[in-house]
């Protein structure tokens, strides 16, 4: 008895000191959240935003600022000032009014920041799939959507949404408003996403009334200094039941809304990106190379302006000096890195920033 | 370091109950504690074999978890789940889930289309037995499997007469789990039939750290900012399991087995938590409906076996992204339909010369039909069009084997293996396994093993639309295995067994979806990988006291995974770094104390941080810090005259842990579970 008495004793003993351990090892085992703290930031009088769109479902995205003056680079300045992730996809911005508006599609927001500290100073919800965000006035601004047949309006000083724009000829399935450009009392969207058209919206009455025919998938829209419209549509895909086509360049005269004159890309080429520089008078894209082209040109040029080296996935041109920004996403799973060039295509500066940068925003 | 050393010594001390034999007499838990097999014993077929075998307490001690749960708490494979009764994946050895083949009764059910298969929609309930091989042990039972393959298997239960067992759980989250099993059997017939129903609503709560909800005044100025204490929204379930067996013993001793497995699924899919979008607005959600039979014929003979399989799998999933624009009806944003058929055959044969040679032959086929359709379109001229793709695919895999045993302390096996999917051929698959007693005291074993296989694209990889890549290399890898085993003990008092294992792993032309300037993903073949690490395993069963019963076991692994490819340009810093969604350490721990008619079960996991970059920096934006986590069982079993009862309560997450498994899916925090079980004796 007193044998089985000593061998209970030592087994409970050596349960006990097991179960010690389990809970030592167990209670020790918080997550290292990192979280609750706000840096502050007072970024530089001019500067240029990047919008890292990070991995779809991984709420991922972060917003870098770079200062060209000094060179200098922050990153995840939005989650450092704020205490909070951007979101899931950061889709694009601009400013308003002091004001920045960063578009995270699938986190369905549209945050407004203060763009000197990135402090949120609002928000906009209730939204299906924000792309990009136009202001028509201080107190109307239009947000198009992918998945929607609808561009939102929205007041953005109540961060209310206040009315849709019905989008003619267009499901729920296959809705996609993309790019917003104004002239007068005018703005007009491209139609991307399985679509081939411009759609031109009568901000007086919030409705759309006229539409024009272009190439598969118009990609981007930008409004030069003569007035004229541009966009460049990568032509689908092959085996894409929508069809599949030579990427095409379009010159619109949208008063009267009509298609000036159109360039053809060699079959196979998916040219994206299109930009303006500062004075509105070169036209930028991508297409594995960065090309450059003036508004009045007859032909699309023969020549890159800077050859292919890393895999382009975005471009902006700084309105002040011409500048070029190329964002290489490497293999879309580590910090993307941006190239500064001048104007000529020499290489100036180089820097880091966050997953998949794909827009970017001058301040 | 400290949490490393923690981990260290809890494997000093692990053990457990794999391999005992644990069965219900007259109501009374027995649990024997076998002797130390004698290494002359050491079947020939598992010449240089890893493999790991889970019986039916590791399968059964929580009914209500998914093979998911199970392997996280039992294994050292690393178990990626996105949520609770969410798409959970596996992958050993730093290896990715489409490089883990999972067979069930034989039948590879992977699926086609996406190369994976869901461990969540895998109940342990209907799992009989399952064992995981590693690296090359897996090219002697199938092809692909890179990292290695899971064997999932269901197995008769010799009753006489009718058996009955009901099992009603009630948990957390308004979630109710009940299980049924109605079986009749004789020396001939054997007949079984299990229902799974599971639902919930699956709507936790956790505190939300990656956003923060905004209050304004009256001039819509922020005046004040927290986080909030949010559920899992979008996050229900109801999954239904029907499973039918039916066994047959021939006259002249031939077995004859029909398994059938019915899977009726419908999960919403839970938001992330960075969406500001309103739940009550939206129907994210998928279903799946599959059924997997297979029809399987043995004989088996002194000096040989012979063994046929015919199977047929049916999957139809659909995906439904809807919103709600205002008007009260759902209005689709995103209609996906996908139907898979599968057919299956299997001829397998060993022949047995002497008792020191073994061969074996086995032909395996697959031929799948699939149809995906992903968006419908209104196309320019204004007709309807869809996207999707419509193709078939036969996979047809041979191997013969010859494993020579010329004396019980050595063993030698060459398997050479042919696969052709579609059109191509594989080059020929070769693995080579030896293995031999170092020690007759203490048993030591050594093993090791080389192999080289292949895994083909994926039916999206090469045809989803968009993105689809016709021109996709199979991925390839050599596989290198070394380790050394023990076991001692003395019958009825203890039992210790253990295992240490190397290996090394090169992947090459490794496939990976990436995006487009198009705006949609495309597969490429891009990384090579070099894998290499350490596994642990140890296992202690001993009797305390009389009436006392200890099981421990435990697990370790250190899974370095490198990309060793070539940079995509002068800028990328991924080179030489571990992937991302890899841990590079991981560990388990699983605890069973019995006392009389009280059984107490304790469960352990751990994983080392994960980065999300391919660089492995870590950002504020992509942490998923490392994390330990806690589970307990403790039951009680009562035996009156007219049936057998137990009562059971599961503390999952004891702890409250706070953390992810994938980044901006949430996981529960502490929660319950209480069972009751009936079995009436007839």
């Amino acid at each position: 008895m007193a044998v089985q008495m000593t061998r209970l004793v030592r087994a409970y003993h050596s349960v006990m000191r097991l179960v010690a351990l389990c809970g030592a090892a167990a209670l020790v085992s918080c997550m290292e959240w990192e979280y609750g703290t706000e840096e502050e930031f007072q970024a530089s009088a001019s500067g240029l935003f990047i919008c890292n769109e990070g991995n779809f479902q991984y709420g991922n995205a972060s917003l870098s600022y770079y200062d060209p003056a000094s060179r200098t680079v922050e990153n995840e300045v939005f989650v450092r000032a704020n205490g909070m992730k951007l979101g899931d996809v950061a889709q694009s911005m601009i400013i308003h009014n002091g004001i920045g508006w960063v578009v995270v599609n699938n986190s369905h927001v549209v945050f407004a920041i203060d763009p000197d500290t990135f402090r949120e100073v609002g928000r906009i919800t209730g939204l299906t799939s924000p792309r990009y965000i136009h202001f028509v006035s201080d107190d109307k601004a239009y947000i198009s959507q992918i998945w929607d047949n609808r561009i939102f309006i929205v007041n953005p000083k109540r961060y209310e949404i206040t009315g849709y724009i019905e989008c003619p000829s267009m499901t729920m399935e296959q809705g996609s408003t993309e790019q917003m450009v104004q002239l007068g009392d005018y703005v007009y969207v491209n139609c991307w996403s399985y679509q081939n058209r411009i759609l031109k919206i009568d901000t007086r009455t919030d409705s759309v009334v006229a539409e024009l025919t272009v190439g598969i998938q118009p990609t981007s829209l930008v409004l030069d200094c003569n007035n004229k419209l541009w966009t460049i549509t990568d032509g689908g895909y092959d085996g894409s039941p929508y069809g599949y086509e030579a990427a095409k360049l379009y010159r619109i005269e949208p008063e009267a809304f009509v298609i000036e004159r159109e360039y053809s890309f060699t079959m196979g080429s998916s040219p994206s990106e299109l930009q303006l520089n500062g004075s509105g008078d070169k036209l930028y894209w991508i297409d594995d190379d960065i090309w450059e082209m003036d508004v009045t040109a007859e032909y699309l040029p023969v020549r890159p302006l800077i050859p292919y080296r890393e895999i382009y996935y975005g471009l902006t041109v700084d309105p002040r000096n011409g500048d070029i920004y190329v964002a290489d996403a490497i293999d879309y799973q580590q910090q993307g890195k941006i190239y500064r060039y001048s104007s000529t295509g020499e290489l100036i500066d180089e820097f880091y920033v966050g997953v998949i940068p794909g827009a970017f925003c001058w301040k | 370091m400290t949490r490393l050393y923690t981990i260290l010594l809890l494997m000093c001390l692990c053990i457990t109950a794999k391999a005992q034999e644990h069965r219900m007499v007259d109501g009374e838990h027995h649990v024997d504690i076998e002797g130390v097999m004698v290494t002359g014993n050491r079947p020939i077929s598992d010449i240089g074999i890893q493999r790991t075998r889970f019986d039916s307490l590791a399968l059964k001690e929580n009914i209500s978890l998914s093979m998911a749960d199970v392997l996280t708490f039992n294994s050292s494979i690393y178990v990626k789940s996105y949520g609770r009764a969410t798409l959970s994946t596996v992958a050993f050895r730093g290896t990715s889930p489409s490089h883990t083949q999972v067979t069930w009764n034989g039948m590879r059910i992977n699926n086609p289309m996406l190369g994976m298969t869901d461990f969540s929609l895998i109940p342990s309930y209907l799992i009989d037995g399952a064992s995981l091989l590693h690296g090359t042990s897996s090219v002697t039972e199938t092809g692909g499997g890179l990292g290695g393959a899971v064997q999932l298997q269901s197995n008769q239960s010799n009753n006489e007469g009718f058996e009955l067992q009901y099992v009603q759980g009630i948990g957390s989250f308004k979630t109710f789990d009940e299980f049924l099993r109605i079986g009749y059997g004789n020396s001939r017939w054997q007949s079984s039939t299990r229902v799974v129903l599971s639902t919930s609503a699956n709507d936790y709560r956790y505190r939300n750290h990656d956003k923060k909800i905004n209050v304004y005044d009256d001039q819509m100025n922020i005046i004040d900012q927290y986080y909030p204490i949010e559920r899992n929204r979008s996050g229900a379930y109801r999954d239904l399991h029907i499973m039918q067996e039916v066994y047959h013993t021939l006259k002249n001793s031939d077995h004859i087995a029909l398994n059938a497995w019915y899977i009726n699924s419908n999960r919403e899919l839970a938001m992330l938590t960075t969406d500001y979008a309103d739940d009550t607005e939206y129907n994210n959600r998928q279903r799946e409906e599959t059924l997997r039979t297979v029809m399987s014929w043995k004989h088996l003979r002194s000096s040989y076996k012979l063994a046929a399989h015919a199977g047929y799998i049916h999957t139809w999933m659909a995906y439904d992204y809807e919103r709600d624009p205002g008007n009260g009806v759902m209005t689709t944003m995103t209609r996906s339909r996908s139907t898979i058929n599968t057919i299956y055959g299997d001829v397998d044969a060993e022949y047995y010369i002497g008792s020191k040679w073994l061969l074996t032959a086995s032909v395996a086929l697959h031929q799948h039909f699939v149809t995906s359709r992903d968006k419908s379109l209104v196309l320019q001229d204004g007709n309807k069009g869809v996207v999707g793709y419509n193709q078939a695919r036969v996979e047809l895999s041979g191997t013969v084997t010859a494993k020579w045993r010329p004396s019980e302390r050595f063993g030698i096996s060459a398997v050479l293996r042919e696969e052709l999917f579609g059109n191509d051929f594989t080059p020929l698959i070769p693995a080579l396994f030896i293995d031999g007693v170092v020690s007759k005291r203490g048993n030591i074993v050594a093993k090791a093993s080389v192999s080289r296989n292949f895994r083909f694209p994926t039916l999206n990889d090469l045809y989803f639309m968009p993105g689809g890549n016709p021109d996709l290399k199979h991925e390839s890898g050599w596989t290198y295995d070394a380790g050394l085993s023990f076991a001692v003990g003395r019958e009825g008092v203890y039992r210790l067994t253990g295992s240490a294992t190397w290996f090394d792993s090169h992947i090459e032309d490794w496939i990976l979806w990436l995006p487009t300037v198009k705006g949609f993903f495309s597969p490429r073949n891009i990384k090579d990988v070099h894998a290499y690490g350490v596994e642990l395993q140890g296992d202690l069963n001993v009797a305390l006291a009389p009436e006392w019963r200890l099981n421990l076991n435990g697990t370790f692994s250190w899974t370095p995974s490198i990309n060793e490819g070539e940079p995509m340009s002068p800028a990328d810093k991924s080179v030489g770094k571990q992937l991302p969604y890899v841990p590079e350490l991981s560990a388990t721990v699983n605890g069973r104390l019995e006392w009389r008619k009280w059984a107490f079960g304790y469960k352990w996991c751990y994983y080392s941080k994960r980065y999300t970059m391919s660089t492995g920096d870590l950002s504020l934006s992509g942490i998923l810090p490392d994390y330990f986590m806690s589970n307990i069982t403790l039951e009680k079993s009562f035996s009156p005259k007219w049936a057998e009862l137990s009562l059971k309560l599961a503390v999952n997450n004891l702890f409250n842990e706070e953390y992810l498994s994938v980044l901006s899916r949430p996981m529960p925090g502490i929660n319950f579970e209480v069972f009751f079980s009936i079995a009436p004796k007839w």
